[in-house]
């Protein structure tokens, strides 16, 4: 049997950073990722990546700027530690190879972000996300990481609350594997295919997070789902703030910018929150236009567009048939972030031992009820590296605890049973009851009564879990199969927000409900925890960490 | 309406395959195209001085087009390697100030500027775009019935597209516009917009020659009476070394090859003598023949 | 709008020559619908059997190219309609010069194992060096890459030489080489220079044509010759052609193909290509084998070439 120090589940930034980590520490470390680690979400990300690089810039203020934008919930020694070592970070990926933008000095170029009270955010022009993966992927190259390209972790082997390895299915020929490891990272990213619409990739489907629920380890603070203001309709594809930064107008089908009677002074650069809320009142207000209002540019002109957006015309043009200089975008608020994920401490550590995660399917947690755009991509280095590193100290404290021979077996009846099953459901349609559950019941607004709905709607999809049936019967590159493996991750997430959702009786950062719309500090600064360590999943909490700034009205 | 340009039929035209541009110069004045000789014209590297050395690769294009600007003409080939190696370098000058100056100062060494002020164009390009089928129909005195052509685009004629696009460079349909203008019919076969090998011949020999052969076979089983080409690299390859192709494919071959400009040579009433037709490695009388 | 989709589906489960066969899906687009989102729709809603690869679903994870109506594009990033408006048809089916795997999934070697070939990280000087936004410039085309494939499925050279590195990679080692801060660019470009490297491109333009990036690797491979032999670099048959017709030019203005034949071939092999050349000869295909007629005003061409070799002899190589 094959056997690594650590395997890392996830060849996004995090797991990639965590390898070469631990991989420089002399450990023997294996990537799996179930597509080609450069083909992972983190490639996406446009934006940039936050540290306070320059001399009038400090990582307090950093901090005190992620403090905020989490809404107070974010644990603040986390937070500093993140901001604290970010421009180390940042300096460390450039002697990797990184290259970014430059501004007139020859210094790295940073830009303004929403929330940010300077601009810090670092950037490869409009692909930061792909600039850095394809960085860390050389840089494995170069420790020589062993990668398992196109392998699908079906199960995580934990007995006794020690993490042994895992099992997977090699796409390629269908077979099962065991892969018997001395410590698991876990860094599977997302869950954005949760939802019906979102910015995520298609493989953003939180395997990660539900295979650690199902091994013991807590998800913490679910509830906390991040809404873009501005994604396509269809699609759910992804228009940059930059694009309201550069002036852009948000209009109803009355043509009125409405922001003015939800932020009269920020109009359309208030926070990610604010903005997606008013367009959902819009919306629910019949003031819509198919479902979406419209994202204006063409007052900026011709010019402006094409030197300022070209970027975001390509993607108009392309992805929506809609060319902004000629006509106005239509757009919604669509699931963008999960800030929640597998609880972790500032070293990547989670309950279980041998288990830990880092990155977004991680929760350590810096991002609170609301995360600020830069902060995510920071986090996937800084703590994809601490996991790395600690994940050494572990190896070297702790022996190998054996792999249970059974494993295989359980796993290869398991798909055995779904190949064989004949009449029944397609996963398909399980996954878009999914969908559309928690788009019409956990969305940007929340009521006890729709999230309830939503919890009958997601737990009756749960028991025709069992009927699933396969239409290709092949061994080869069958994708059918993946699928339904990711169906019952992605239910057990909808289940576990719509939870932490339902408990939390309070409007904070991203969660919204209509019958609680303050923040209540009193009764609420502290995390969601969710465990499903027996039949059913069970609610649990933990302490917020306060260091130096307490907590106040949010106003921007 | 007379059309004036610079003539320039690059290295190859001038010397292998003379034919070609023999048969241009009768050619052109039939069109009612003036071609002015351009004496001092140098080789404009190939790409081959582009991969020695990209900034003399400039300066050396850049005294070409100099030459034309001085004649106050824009360049007429017949070349599609130089085409696309003379397009490249001018589109690359005249966007980029600084490579400008830059090439200037190399020029200047010599008396020379290049004010960026001249365009490119292939001679396919002009009978399509500024003759016209129309007008090319009604010249013809001999019309290619009956023929059934392969048109050979080759790669220079036709990428990259962001700056020759004057057809599409998977689907093009000029050589068959023209062809068909001509009286004959065309083939559609794999080969078609594909690369002959020239570029490898001297470097990766049986590479290229098994490329060459794959080509022409793609075209020979298509039906093809004749491969007719617009650009002389690929006459080299399709015609001269038809022969060491077919011994890499170890199957006979024996198609001819026509330059496009003979293609138009044999419609509008020239002799074989005077397109140099006895010049062709694969004999080609079979073909007159049958016309 | 109602659309027939045809897709090239074939499943070897690990045998060879499968033969692929066509299978038609109709379907219905909206404007603004992607090739990517149709398929999709039908994978969830009528073949959950049908194959393709797909992550970020906007261009930039290089996971969904195929061939569409005859050439490499991001499914993605494809408008069906238009694309259907355009061609009248829609035909996707998997990349040339790849094994398939399954309907439209590809193996994926080239370009991994070439990847892996070309030094695939930054190997950094001794002592750090700044890159400003002119260097940064010089590497930005070849690091748009997003591995997706295309140009290597129309690759010439690749068609014909399976152990050629092809466009992607050749375009990531100049991603390195053309790097200020990398230290080892002479001995990449030593290896690059070895055989099935970069002088077995042949010029094709197809890779810089259809890459759905614009990354240009010929433009790279250009380079990276160029780099290659103001290093000297120049023991092969590729190098040698260049530096060929550098001296033909110097000396008559112009291509002297007979000389440049026996430069890059050596004595040897050219006059293994003497029959031949008296079979041209009979044609009269064989150029003034002795002397070619130099150019008008070639002084002045020399003048150009040696105020450049004197420039270049100021640039320093690293
Ligand atoms: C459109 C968009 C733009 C963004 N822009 C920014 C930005 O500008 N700045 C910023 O800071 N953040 C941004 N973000 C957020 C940020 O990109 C992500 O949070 C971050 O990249 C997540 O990285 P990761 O390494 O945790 O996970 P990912 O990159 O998602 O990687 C997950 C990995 O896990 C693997 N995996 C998953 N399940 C399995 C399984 N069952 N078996 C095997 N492998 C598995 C996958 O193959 C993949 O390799 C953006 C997000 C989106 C959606
Ligand atoms: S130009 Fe060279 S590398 Fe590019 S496709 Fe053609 S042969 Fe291949
Ligand atoms: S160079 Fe272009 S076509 Fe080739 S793999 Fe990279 S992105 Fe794709
Ligand atoms: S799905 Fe990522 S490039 Fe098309």
């Amino acid at each position: 049997m094959v056997f690594h120090d650590v395997l890392i589940i996830g060849g996004g930034l995090a797991g990639l950073r965590a390898a070469i980590e631990a991989s420089k520490n002399g450990l023997n470390v294996a990537v799996i990722s179930k597509v080609y680690p450069v083909r992972s979400h983190s490639v996406a990300a446009q934006g940039g990546i936050n540290a306070a690089l320059k001399s009038n810039d400090n990582w307090e203020d950093h901090a005190y700027d992620t403090v905020k934008g989490s809404d107070y919930l974010g644990d603040q020694d986390a937070i500093e530690i993140m901001c604290k070592e970010a421009p180390e970070d940042i300096r460390e990926l450039e002697r990797m190879g990184a290259v970014f933008s430059r501004d007139a000095d020859g210094d790295i170029a940073q830009r303004p972000f929403g929330g940010a009270g300077f601009p810090r955010t670092c950037y490869l022009a409009d692909r930061t996300g792909h600039g850095l993966l394809h960085l860390m992927f050389e840089q494995i190259r170069k420790y020589e990481v062993t990668v398992y390209p196109e392998w699908f972790v079906t199960d995580l082997i934990v007995e006794d609350n020690i993490a042994r390895g895992a099992i997977a299915l090699e796409m390629l020929t269908g077979r099962f594997h065991r892969l018997h490891a001395g410590a698991l990272i876990m860094a599977t990213g997302g869950y954005g295919r949760v939802f019906g619409i979102t910015t995520n990739a298609l493989t953003n489907t939180g395997d990660g997070m539900g295979l650690a629920l199902r091994a013991g380890a807590p998800l913490m603070d679910m509830e906390f789902v991040q809404f873009h203001p501005t994604t396509l309709k269809r699609t759910g594809i992804l228009i940059t703030e930059a694009a309201r930064g550069e002036g852009g107008y948000l209009l109803n089908s009355k043509g009125e910018r409405f922001m003015k009677s939800y932020a009269p002074n920020a109009m359309e650069l208030a926070s990610r929150d604010v903005v997606s809320r008013a367009e959902q009142t819009e919306i629910n207000e019949g003031r819509d236009i198919n479902g979406c209002v419209y994202l204006d540019l063409r007052h900026l002109g011709r010019e402006k567009i094409l030197e300022r957006l070209p970027q975001i015309r390509d993607i108009s043009i392309s992805f929506a048939g809609v060319d902004p200089i000629e006509e106005p975008i239509p757009i919604r608020p669509g699931m963008h972030y999960s800030m929640g994920g597998i609880m972790t401490d500032k070293d990547g550590k989670t309950p279980v031992e041998g288990l830990f995660a880092a990155g977004e399917s991680a929760c350590v947690s810096v991002h609170g009820a609301n995360r600020l755009g830069g902060n995510s991509l920071l986090e996937t280095i800084v703590f994809g590296r601490r996991a790395g590193q600690s994940v050494t100290e572990y190896c070297s404290g702790s022996k190998v605890a054996a792999f249970p021979k059974s494993a295989l077996q359980d796993a290869t009846r398991k798909a055995a049973m779904i190949f064989e099953r004949d009449a029944g459901v397609k996963s398909s349609e399980l996954l878009e009851r999914v969908n559309s559950a928690m788009m019409e019941c956990c969305g940007v607004f929340r009521t006890e009564e729709k999230m309830k709905e939503g919890l009958d709607r997601v737990r009756a999809v749960r028991e025709d879990l069992p009927k699933v049936t396969l239409t290709d019967k092949g061994n080869v590159f069958n994708m059918e199969l993946a699928g339904v493996y990711e169906l019952e991750h992605i239910v057990d997430l909808a289940e576990s927000i719509l939870l932490g959702a339902i408990h939390r009786k309070e409007s904070r950062g991203s969660h919204t409900r209509l019958e609680y719309p303050k923040r209540d500090d009193k009764d609420w600064m502290k995390h969601t925890l969710i465990y499903k360590d027996g039949p059913e999943m069970r609610i649990d909490h933990k302490d917020v960490t306060v260091t130096r700034f307490e907590p106040k009205e949010r106003k921007y | 309406m007379s059309l004036k340009f610079a003539y320039y039929p690059g290295c190859a035209s001038k010397e292998i395959t003379r034919e070609s541009s023999d048969t241009t110069l009768k050619v052109a004045p039939l069109l009612d195209i003036e071609l002015k000789e351009m004496p001092k014209a140098n080789c404009c590297g190939a790409g081959l001085l582009k991969d020695y050395d990209y900034k003399l690769h400039l300066a050396m294009n850049a005294r070409i087009f100099a030459e034309a600007e001085g004649m106050g003409l824009d360049i007429m080939t017949i070349c599609s390697t130089c085409l696309m190696v003379m397009s490249t370098a001018n589109s690359e000058l005249k966007n980029d100030e600084k490579l400008l100056a830059e090439t200037n100062e190399l020029l200047g060494e010599a008396g020379l500027t290049y004010k960026g002020t001249i365009d490119i164009k292939h001679f396919l390009w002009v009978v399509m775009k500024e003759v016209g089928a129309e007008k090319l129909k009604g010249l013809v005195k001999r019309p290619l019935k009956g023929i059934r052509l392969a048109s050979f685009y080759g790669c220079h004629t036709l990428r990259p597209s962001s700056v020759l696009g004057f057809d599409d460079p998977l689907n093009p349909t000029s050589m068959e516009e023209i062809t068909a203008a001509l009286g004959a019919e065309s083939v559609d076969y794999d080969g078609r917009t594909k690369c002959c090998g020239f570029q490898a011949d001297l470097v990766t020999e049986e590479v290229a020659l098994a490329m060459t052969a794959k080509r022409l076979l793609s075209a020979k089983d298509s039906g093809a009476h004749s491969v007719v080409t617009p650009c002389p690299f690929c006459h080299i390859n399709l015609d001269s070394y038809q022969s060491k192709a077919e011994r890499v494919a170890g199957r006979k071959i024996d198609i001819p090859v026509l330059h496009f400009t003979q293609a138009l040579g044999i419609a509008l009433g020239l002799s074989s003598k005077d397109m140099g037709l006895d010049r062709h490695m694969v004999p080609l009388q079979d073909l007159l023949d049958s016309i | 709008m109602e659309i027939t989709v045809k897709v090239k589906r074939c499943n070897p489960q690990g045998n060879a020559d499968c033969k692929p066969s066509w299978q038609s899906y109709d379907i219905k687009a909206e404007v603004g619908m992607s090739v990517l989102e149709v398929l999709l729709d039908v994978i969830a809603g009528v073949d959950p059997s049908l194959v393709c690869r797909r992550s970020c679903r906007s261009a930039i994870c290089g996971s969904c190219a195929m061939k569409i109506n005859g050439r490499p594009l991001l499914a993605c990033d494809t408008q069906i309609i238009e694309e259907y408006e355009k061609a009248g048809r829609i035909e996707l089916e998997p990349l040339d010069n790849h094994r398939v795997i399954k309907d439209l999934a590809v193996f994926q070697e080239p370009p991994w194992d070439e990847f892996d070939k070309i030094i695939p990280y930054l190997n950094e000087k001794d002592k750090d060096v700044a890159m400003t936004a002119e260097d940064e410039h010089a590497i930005d085309a070849s690091q748009k890459c997003i591995m997706c494939g295309s140009c290597n499925s129309v690759c010439n050279a690749l068609e014909m030489e399976k152990n050629y590195l092809g466009p992607a990679a050749l375009a990531k080692a100049w991603r390195f080489v053309g790097d200020v801060r990398e230290g080892k660019k002479e001995k990449r470009l030593d290896r690059l220079s070895q055989e099935h490297g970069i002088w077995d491109c042949v010029r094709c333009v197809h890779c810089t044509e259809y890459c759905p990036k614009d990354v240009a690797p010929l433009s790279a491979i250009e380079r990276l010759r160029d780099k290659a032999m103001a290093y000297g670099i120049d023991d092969n048959h590729g190098a040698k052609h260049s530096t060929a017709m550098v001296d033909s030019i110097r000396r008559v203005g112009r291509l002297d193909e007979a000389a440049m034949t026996f430069k890059t071939l050596g004595l040897l092999r050219s006059i293994g290509m003497i029959p031949f050349g008296m079979k041209m000869e009979m044609h009269g295909k064989m150029p003034h084998p002795v002397v070619l007629p130099a150019i008008d005003g070639i002084d002045e061409v020399r003048k150009i070439m040696d105020k450049r070799e004197e420039e270049k002899k100021k640039e320093e190589l690293d």
